[in-house]
């Protein structure tokens, strides 16, 4: 009898050991699939500053009490069969409670396939296809679609007097539903579409592109695509000499175009929700913690992810420490006004769509300039 | 007819001999070694790397900067043929030489050596596109009439004629040009007289790569975009050149790298630009069913 109780009593003890530290010290996983390789990895490294530098932040602030939470980061190359995979193994493991990324929608949209299916609440930072969120409910993402831009750049050109328009955009599942969501909304203000003119990604000459396009004599050329192939365009524009006038979605928006493209940049028009040089106090903040951590100035892409996770992590604090998949979704359609560095960020409960402001900005001697 | 074609046909030819540049080293490597150098492509990154170095941090005027850039083309090729080549070459037998299998072992080690030097500069430099002072990019505007060229047009034309006919001249002028053409029609042959195939083989790499140095720099001063995977995309066009030119007819190479820029400019006209691309491709099937030996490469000898 002794020797059992003993017995018992060591068990209990051994297992008090065990359970004290296991339960000051769980973790909470989330799953980060971005591309770090391949030509998108430029896009994937900014993620995954802007994700430590915001998940660092969380972690200290005590927000969430007797966890900790972190971000297993895995590469995705931007490639949707990639993208499926990281999902299956993100799904498998039982620790993460919910996936951040990918980058672009096509490779978003084949992914979240598998996190509808199994249930994985996924917010992407970038993925802008008016489709996304219709993949399941566990969809969320923290950028306006193309189809609140395309409408707001196209009332901003017609309200400047320009009706006609050639559109050049690039070939995938976002650049296409920029160009067809712009072109109706132009259609609908009575304006005229002379020619849409798409390229396939990686593409870095669009001199024909241009010639054709400004054959047709438009007013206005709208231009959907990265920051890099904008550069490109504006100064094969420049060396064409085709004088009309540019404008362009968010997406251009990085200091880096006006360092690529110099003083053929002048003149571009587009619309922005993050301006690096805005007073607002978190936007320094985060501004200069970006640059004094990874020498490079933020841009819209990086802001876009602070903020997604950022908005990941105030619905873990919600729900608290036994936060699951469940819980988490039901918490991030709950966000509401996230005070974040690209705006106040809500979820429609229902669509799962964010409400953001959009601002309008020109270049100006080779600087970006809010119009006000 | 109007300027707008003239003009469609100059925006072609320019992309055509971009290609061309690319197609030139490659075209080499090929015809003496029978195989495809799928490091092509980093040679002409390491070139545009190369100059970029010296131009932020040395500030040197272009000429230099285009010479340090075939210097750093024709160092890594040296590096390319003694890391992903010469291992293959080891055993000299007759069997072994003329073995399809240690040929196309080399296909798949120069693929690695490919990505290893991709990742390696991304690294260092970062993936993103650098940014080139603007007083080196070759993108000013050359108004004639209607028509507007660049200078970077008349500087890239002036550089594929000086090494097609460069190389013309060493092939078939000089000694190592000799032997360069004599390894390439019969290495076992040629072993047998007494040349020294490793010597121009490493030779052969050198002066290819460099030209694939010299072409990243000025194709990349001539866009604005300095990247680590920029070499992808042209090597992909320079190597359906290499194809409809015969393989290995240099000449054959760069006439077709300008038929296909031609064509893709105009193709334009009829399709989106998107599918493009697919001009080439359709090319390279139309080459392969109605001219398999190429359109230029109906010899026997490969250079």
């Amino acid at each position: 009898m002794n020797v059992k109780n003993m017995l018992l009593a060591l068990v209990a003890m051994a297992v008090m050991l065990v359970a004290a530290p296991a339960q000051a010290e769980k973790t909470i996983m989330l799953g980060y699939s971005l591309p770090l390789t391949g030509s998108h990895a430029q896009y994937g490294e900014g993620f995954r500053n802007a994700a430590t530098l915001q998940l660092e932040r969380f972690n200290k602030s005590g927000k969430l009490k007797g966890a900790t939470v972190d971000i297993l980061f895995e590469d995705s190359k931007s490639d949707p069969k990639e993208a499926i995979n990281i999902a299956r193994k993100f799904v498998d493991n039982e620790q993460i409670v919910g996936v951040l990324g990918d980058f672009t929608s096509t490779v978003s949209m084949a992914a979240g396939r598998v996190y509808a299916m199994e249930g994985m609440p996924q917010l992407s930072q970038t993925a802008s296809h008016p489709d996304f969120t219709k993949v399941g409910k566990y969809q969320f993402r923290n950028i306006t679609t193309q189809a609140f831009e395309g409408p707001f750049v196209a009332k901003w050109a017609e309200s400047l007097g320009y009706k006609k328009f050639a559109i050049v955009a690039i070939q995938n599942d976002w650049g296409i539903s920029a160009a067809e969501n712009f072109e109706t909304a132009i259609k609908n203000l009575g304006g005229e579409i002379t020619a849409v003119e798409y390229f396939n990604p990686g593409n870095r000459d669009f001199r024909s592109i241009l010639t054709k396009v400004s054959r047709d004599k438009p007013e206005a050329i709208y231009l959907c695509m990265m920051y890099e192939e904008g550069a490109m365009i504006l100064q094969q524009r420049r060396q064409l000499g085709i004088d009309i006038t540019t404008f362009g979605t968010s997406s251009l928006y990085s200091p880096k175009l006006v360092e690529l493209a110099g003083e053929a940049a002048n003149g571009l028009m587009l619309s922005t929700t993050f301006m690096p040089d805005s007073p607002e106090p978190h936007v320094v903040e985060f501004v200069t913690e970006y640059k004094k951590q990874f020498n490079a100035d933020p841009n819209m892409f990086t802001a876009q992810a602070y903020d997604a996770v950022g908005i990941m992590l105030d619905a873990i604090a919600k729900v608290g420490t036994d936060v699951t998949r469940e819980s988490l979704r039901d918490a991030l359609a709950a966000t509401t006004d996230y005070p974040g560095v690209t705006g106040a960020t809500s979820f429609d409960p229902e669509t799962r769509e964010p409400v953001k402001g959009l601002a309008r900005m020109t270049v100006e001697n080779g600087a970006f300039k809010l119009v006000k | 007819m109007d300027t707008y074609y003239l003009m469609q046909i100059i925006n072609g030819l320019s992309a055509g001999m971009i290609y061309a540049l690319i197609a030139i080293g490659f075209t080499l490597i090929f015809g003496v070694l029978n195989v495809v150098n799928f490091a092509h492509g980093e040679m002409y990154t390491i070139g545009a790397f190369g100059g970029l170095v010296c131009i932020t941090a040395l500030n040197w005027p272009l000429a230099l900067v285009i010479i340090a850039a075939l210097a750093a083309g024709g160092l890594a090729g040296i590096v390319l043929e003694r890391l992903a080549f010469k291992p293959f070459r080891r055993f000299q037998d007759e069997a072994s030489l003329k073995s399809r299998a240690m040929r196309e072992a080399t296909l798949l080690s120069s693929l690695a050596v490919s990505i290893i030097v991709k990742e390696l500069i991304q690294y260092f430099f970062g993936a993103e596109m650098q940014s080139i002072p603007t007083q080196y990019l070759l993108n000013d505007p050359i108004p004639v009439g209607p028509l507007s060229f660049s200078n970077g047009q008349f500087l890239i034309l002036g550089s594929s004629i000086l090494m097609l006919g460069g190389l013309q001249y060493v092939l078939y002028r000089t000694r190592i040009g000799l032997s360069i053409r004599a390894i390439s029609n019969n290495p076992l042959g040629a072993k047998y007289v007494g040349l020294s195939v490793d010597r121009t083989i490493i030779a052969t790499f050198a002066v290819g790569s460099m030209m694939g140095g010299a072409a990243g720099i000025l194709v990349g001063l001539y866009y604005g975009a300095i990247f680590p995977s920029m070499g992808f995309a042209p090597s992909i066009k320079a190597f359906v050149a290499m194809v409809m030119g015969g393989l290995s007819s240099i000449p054959g190479a760069v006439v077709c790298a300008l038929i296909l820029g031609v064509c893709e400019a105009l193709a334009t006209d009829f399709m989106a630009q998107g599918w493009s691309d697919m001009v080439a491709y359709a090319f390279l099937i139309l080459t392969l069913i109605f001219f398999p030996q190429g359109i230029f490469g109906a010899r026997r000898e490969r250079v």
